[in-house]
C-alpha cells in the first residue's frame, strides 16, 4: 500500500508497483479522469428536469469538462436523479454493470439516499446505496442546479484523492449487492455480465465477492462457454 | 438470461425486427419505453411500454392527510406542476363548498399561465433537439429559468412549490413582482422573432415536421385526445374558454387552432399559445392591483380536518391537456379516493401507438416529443 499526502491509495496489486514513478503516473491518471467526465442521459426520476438548466447555458457544467452522453459504453457517472420504482431498478443496475470501471454513481434527490416522501409506496426501491455503490449523494427535493454542480466538484476532488472507489467495492462486496437485488427481484434475477470474470480482471475479488447468494446465482447461469456458430444458405 | 443460453430459433427469411427504443433515451422524454415492429425502416406497428416511474400514487394519497396529499401532488406532472396543486385545491373545495376570494384568484391564474409559458418552453427546446438542432434547447431552458426564478421569488420553490391549498394561495404576493413579471413579458415577445426564424419558419425543421405523424380530428375525439393536441386538428375546444374556472371567463384571449394534425401544427399551436399566456398575463398585471382582499379563506386545524362526505370531479387546462382530477371523501381526514386523469396517459399510449404505424424510423422520436406526453402523468 502506498499514499500520496496521508491519503492511502489502493492499487490493484501493490507486488508489481515497483516503478519509482507510478505514483506520479496515477495522480496524473486520476487528475485527467476528474477532468473529463462523462455522465450517463439517463433520466430516472423526477429531479432529472434539474439537469437540463444545470447542463445548458445559466449553469453550465461543460465547463468543468462534464457533458451527457447517451451510450452506458462511453460515460463515466450514472446519475440516478430520484426514486426509482422496482422496473426502473433492474435497467439502472443492467445500465451500471454495462459501464467502463472507473465508473462512478451520485444519487441526486432525497429519494435515493432514504425513500424520501415515498417511503410507504409499494412500487419503489427506498434505499441505493443497498443495490449499487453510490460515491456522492446529494440530497434535496429537488436540489438547486447549484447544488448538482457542487456534488460534481465534490466528486472530482474524490477522483483526484483517489477517494471515489464505489466501483471497487462493488467487485469486493458483490454479493452483498446480488443478494439485496435478489431479495426484491427474486432469486432467478441475473445480468448478462461476469461481474466475478471482471473482478478477477481488475485484482479485486475479495472475501464476499463470492457467497452464498451467487452460488444461487450460479444454479441457473451456464458457464461461458462459446456458441458454435452455424450459416446455412 | 445470459446471451450464451439463448436457444436460437429458425424462422423465415424476413426483413422484419424489433426495436426497443427507451427507457433510457437521450432525450427529454423521461423514463418511458416503446417497442417497435419494424420492416426496414417503415414502423409496422408499436407498443407503449409505461409504468418505469410508478409510484403507487392513488394508493399514497388515501393513506395521508388532506393537507399532506399537495406535497405530493405536483409531483405527478414534473414540466408543470401548478395545474396539478390548483386541480387538486378545486376539488377540495368543491367537496366543502369554500368561497375562495378573488385575490386568491387572481393569483392563482397568474401562476397558471406563468407555468404554462415554462413548460411550453421546455417543449420547444426538447422538440427542436430530436431534429437535430440543439440551439432551441438551449434557448428554451434558459428562458424558462427566469420564469422559474420569478416562481422562486413568488414561493421560495423552482420546480416544486406548494404554493396553492384549498381556500386559496399560502401568501400574498411580493413588492414590485409585477413589474419584474412585465419586465419578463416584455423580453419574452422581444425574443418571438428570434424563435420564429431560428425554429418556427426555420426550412430544415418545418420540413421535418410537416406531414409527420398525422391525426384527424375523428379520431383525435375518439381516442381521448385534449389540449394542443386536439386543437392541432382543428378543434377549438379548450376548458378554459368552454368550462371556465377560477376568473377565466373575465378574461380575454383567443384558442389558436391548426388544421393539418401533423408535427407542425402542434408546435405551431404551442407557440401561439405562448403568446396568448403574455397577452393573459399582460391583463392580469393590470388588474392585480385593484382586487383587494385577503389571500385564503381559514381551513380548519389541518391536522383535523375532516372533509364533508362527497365526491367532485374537477378539471383545468393544463399544457398538456384536460387535467382532472375524481376525488371522493367519505367525512374522515383523509381521501376516501382520489383518481387523477391525466392528459398524457391517453397521449402517451393508444395515440402514440395508433400514430407511429407507417411512419419511418427517424420520425418516431419527434413524433413522440411532439405529443409532449408527460411519463409520470401516465403511471401515477
Ligand atoms: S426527492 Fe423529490 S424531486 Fe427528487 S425524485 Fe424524490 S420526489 Fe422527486
Amino acid at each position: 500500500m502506498s499514499e500520496i499526502g496521508n491519503i492511502p491509495v489502493t492499487t490493484g496489486n501493490d507486488k508489481k508497483r515497483s516503478n519509482p514513478l507510478a505514483n506520479v503516473f496515477d495522480e496524473l491518471i486520476r487528475f485527467c479522469q476528474a477532468r473529463s467526465m462523462f455522465m450517463l442521459h439517463y433520466c430516472t426520476g423526477c429531479g432529472a428536469i434539474e439537469l437540463p438548466p444545470a447542463m445548458t447555458s445559466r449553469f453550465d457544467m461543460e465547463r468543468l469538462g462534464i457533458q451527457p452522453m447517451v451510450t452506458p459504453r462511453q460515460a463515466d457517472i450514472l446519475l440516478v436523479t430520484g426514486y426509482v420504482s422496482v422496473k426502473t431498478l433492474k435497467r439502472v443496475i443492467l445500465t451500471y454493470e454495462q459501464m467502463q470501471s472507473p465508473k462512478y454513481v451520485i444519487g441526486i434527490c432525497s429519494c435515493t439516499v432514504n425513500g424520501g416522501m415515498y417511503w410507504q409506496s409499494y412500487a419503489t426501491a427506498k434505499i441505493l446505496n443497498e443495490y449499487m455503490p453510490v460515491d456522492v449523494y446529494i440530497a434535496g427535493c429537488m436540489p438547486r442546479p447549484e447544488a448538482v454542480i457542487s456534488g460534481l466538484r465534490r466528486l472530482m476532488g474524490n477522483i483526484e484523492n483517489g477517494k471515489a472507489n464505489g466501483w471497487k467495492d462493488y467487485y469486493q462486496r458483490y454479493d452483498y449487492y446480488l443478494g439485496n437485488q435478489q431479495h426484491l427481484f427474486g432469486d432467478d434475477w441475473q445480468t448478462p455480465t461476469d461481474i466475478i470474470g471482471e473482478a478477477n480482471f481488475y485484482d479485486l475479488k475479495g472475501d464476499e465477492t463470492c457467497g452464498e447468494h451467487t452460488k444461487i446465482l450460479e444454479q441457473h447461469q451456464v458457464p461461458l462457454e462459446p456458441l458454435p456458430m452455424q450459416i446455412k444458405f | 438470461m445470459r446471451p450464451e443460453n439463448y436457444q436460437a430459433v429458425s424462422l423465415p427469411c424476413s426483413n422484419e425486427y424489433e426495436l426497443f427504443i427507451g427507457p433510457n433515451h437521450p432525450g427529454i422524454e423521461g423514463n418511458y419505453a416503446f417497442k417497435l415492429k419494424l420492416d426496414g425502416d417503415r414502423v409496422l406497428s408499436g407498443k407503449a411500454d409505461a409504468g418505469y416511474l410508478h409510484r403507487g400514487f392513488e394508493k399514497l394519497m388515501e393513506g395521508r392527510l388532506w393537507i399532506q396529499n399537495l406535497a405530493i401532488v405536483p409531483r405527478i406532472c414534473v414540466p408543470d406542476p401548478v395545474p396539478m396543486e390548483v386541480v387538486y385545491s378545486l376539488s377540495v373545495e368543491a367537496i366543502e363548498n369554500t368561497e375562495v376570494p378573488e385575490r386568491a384568484q387572481w393569483i392563482r391564474v397568474m401562476q397558471l399561465e406563468l407555468s404554462r409559458v415554462a413548460s411550453h418552453l421546455f417543449t420547444f427546446g426538447g422538440h427542436a433537439a430530436t431534429t437535430g438542432m440543439y440551439t432551441p434547447s438551449f434557448w428554451g431552458v434558459a428562458d424558462r429559468d427566469l420564469a422559474l426564478d420569478l416562481f422562486e421569488e413568488l414561493t421560495g420553490g423552482r420546480v416544486y412549490h406548494i404554493y396553492n391549498i384549498p381556500g386559496g394561495v399560502r401568501r400574498d404576493i411580493p413588492d414590485g413582482f409585477l413589474d419584474r413579471l412585465s419586465q419578463y413579458l416584455d423580453y419574452l415577445e422581444s425574443r418571438q422573432n428570434d424563435y420564429d426564424n431560428l425554429l418556427f419558419t426555420n426550412l430544415v425543421f418545418v420540413k421535418r415536421a410537416r406531414d409527420i405523424g398525422c391525426l384527424n380530428q375523428e379520431n383525435a375525439l375518439e381516442w381521448g385526445v385534449t389540449g394542443p393536441n386536439l386543437r392541432a386538428t382543428g378543434l377549438a375546444f379548450d376548458v378554459r374558454r368552454d368550462d371556465p374556472y377560477l376568473i377565466y371567463d373575465k378574461l380575454d384571449f383567443d384558442i389558436p387552432v391548426q388544421t393539418a394534425g401533423d408535427c407542425l401544427a402542434r408546435i405551431l399551436v404551442r407557440r401561439d399559445e405562448l403568446f396568448q399566456s403574455v397577452r393573459i398575463l399582460r391583463q392580469i398585471i393590470k388588474h392585480l392591483p385593484s382586487v383587494k382582499g385577503p389571500v385564503r379563506t381559514p381551513i380548519p386545524n389541518p391536522l383535523a380536518w375532516n372533509v364533508k362526505a362527497g365526491e367532485s370531479y374537477s378539471r383545468v387546462e393544463s399544457s398538456k391537456g384536460e387535467l382532472a382530477y375524481y376525488t371522493v371523501s367519505d367525512g374522515g381526514d383523509m381521501p376516501y379516493r382520489v383518481h387523477v386523469r391525466g392528459p398524457s396517459s391517453m397521449h402517451a399510449v393508444q395515440v402514440l401507438e395508433n400514430m407511429s404505424v407507417g411512419e419511418r424510423i427517424e420520425d418516431i422520436a419527434q413524433i413522440m416529443f411532439s405529443l409532449d406526453a408527460c411519463p409520470p402523468e401516465v403511471d401515477r
